[in-house]
């Protein structure tokens, strides 16, 4: 993966370059709950999930919910773990508590959940970054081997939104930093941390890709080569076409 | 919405619609048609779009500049799914002072107001 950015036809700034080498690997790699290849079949899941003809026909219906089908999928991966990956990838402003509560009832674990979205979003916005930059996306890793330790994240509690989080006052050394100079103020920033290093490798990237603290006013000690408002309306322009409130 | 602080800080009035709409050359926002065409282009999956955005942006604004827009737009591919994915709710404080943002942009029809 550090060869795909490091040979891109554009330069890279060497915070984010670092980001995106630190990334990638990790997607190879045990996580919390997903072995490295499940991971992997997570990522390789979420690129295919753009040809899927289900994902295209429900796409474009009123509502996603009406159709039904199979998923055109790689096979490697529970039919139900599909669904969420590819809903995710293609379909996510429209994304419901009923939609959540039929995965864990067809037999995903809440915290499994918080590790497939992580390891698909994680993907995803690599992916899209190599895309914008004009780099062709980077062969999947071998996958390491290890076993994840499956339990439990006791800090975790419900809220608030759909999964449960770790709250901020709760955070523990595992996410003290995560939370750092008061930023869990944001719900967004609370959303994978029932599995504490979904959300650390997931918000890594994110920190140098758009910026570590959205409270401070303009682009003060950040060094980039277009304007705030330049940034904030891409944000917004980019929040908006998925459909996304938050 | 932190593009109306940004132009609030800057003495800037910026047509908030175009963030629903797509910009155009009249939102306020220097370079705002490349700027959508290039979110457009990289959220949609549409390598035709993203490819003459991305020319376009670093013929005006440089390299960098380009890859600045990228990583934001990347940024942009994950908060708003790691939200609707987990049922993330907009946080109490921001309610009001959003209030008719939300009005003016229909925003609370959205399906992803949890």
């Amino acid at each position: 993966m550090a060869n795909i950015f490091e040979i891109a036809p554009a330069t890279i700034r060497p915070p984010l370059l670092l980001a995106l080498e630190t990334a990638w690997p990790q997607l190879a790699e045990p996580g919390a709950w997903l072995t490295g290849a499940q991971r992997l079949a997570v990522v390789a899941e979420a690129r295919h999930a753009w040809s899927c003809g289900l994902c295209r026909e429900r796409k474009t219906a009123l509502s996603p919910y009406t159709v039904t089908g199979e998923h055109d999928d790689l096979g490697d991966l529970p039919r139900e773990w599909v669904d969420v990956i590819h809903r995710v990838a293609t379909d996510s402003g429209r994304l419901t508590q009923s939609w959540f509560s039929e995965a864990l009832d067809a037999g995903i674990e809440e915290d499994e959940f918080v590790e497939i979205i992580g390891v698909a979003i994680l993907a995803i916005t690599i992916d899209a970054f190599a895309d914008g930059i004009g780099v062709k996306l980077a062969p999947l890793p071998d996958p390491q081997p290890g076993t994840p330790p499956r339990e439990r994240w006791e800090r975790a509690t419900p809220g608030p939104g759909w999964v449960s989080t770790t709250a901020p006052n709760n955070a523990g050394p595992e996410l003290e930093d995560h939370y750092v100079n008061g930023r869990g103020q944001f719900n967004i920033v609370r959303s994978l941390t029932l599995v504490p290093a979904a959300a650390t490798q997931l918000f890594a990237l994110l920190d140098c890709l758009y910026m570590p603290n959205p409270s401070i006013r303009e682009l003060e000690g950040i060094d980039r080569s277009i304007s705030r408002a330049q940034i904030e309306y891409l944000a917004a322009r980019s929040s908006s076409l998925f459909g996304c409130f938050y | 919405m932190r593009l109306r602080v940004s132009g609030q800080h800057t003495g800037t009035e910026y047509d908030m619609h175009s963030v629903v709409e797509g910009a155009t050359d009249t939102s306020g926002l220097p370079q705002g048609d490349l700027m959508n065409a290039f979110a457009e282009g990289i959220c949609n999956r549409n390598p035709t779009q993203t490819e003459a955005a991305r020319k376009g942006i670093v013929d005006t604004l440089g390299e960098a500049a380009m890859v600045d827009a990228a990583a934001v737009i990347a940024a942009f591919n994950a908060y708003p799914r790691a939200a609707d994915a987990t049922g993330i709710p907009i946080e109490e404080f921001k309610l009001e002072p959003t209030e008719g943002l939300r009005k003016e942009l229909a925003l609370d029809a959205l399906p992803s107001r949890h």
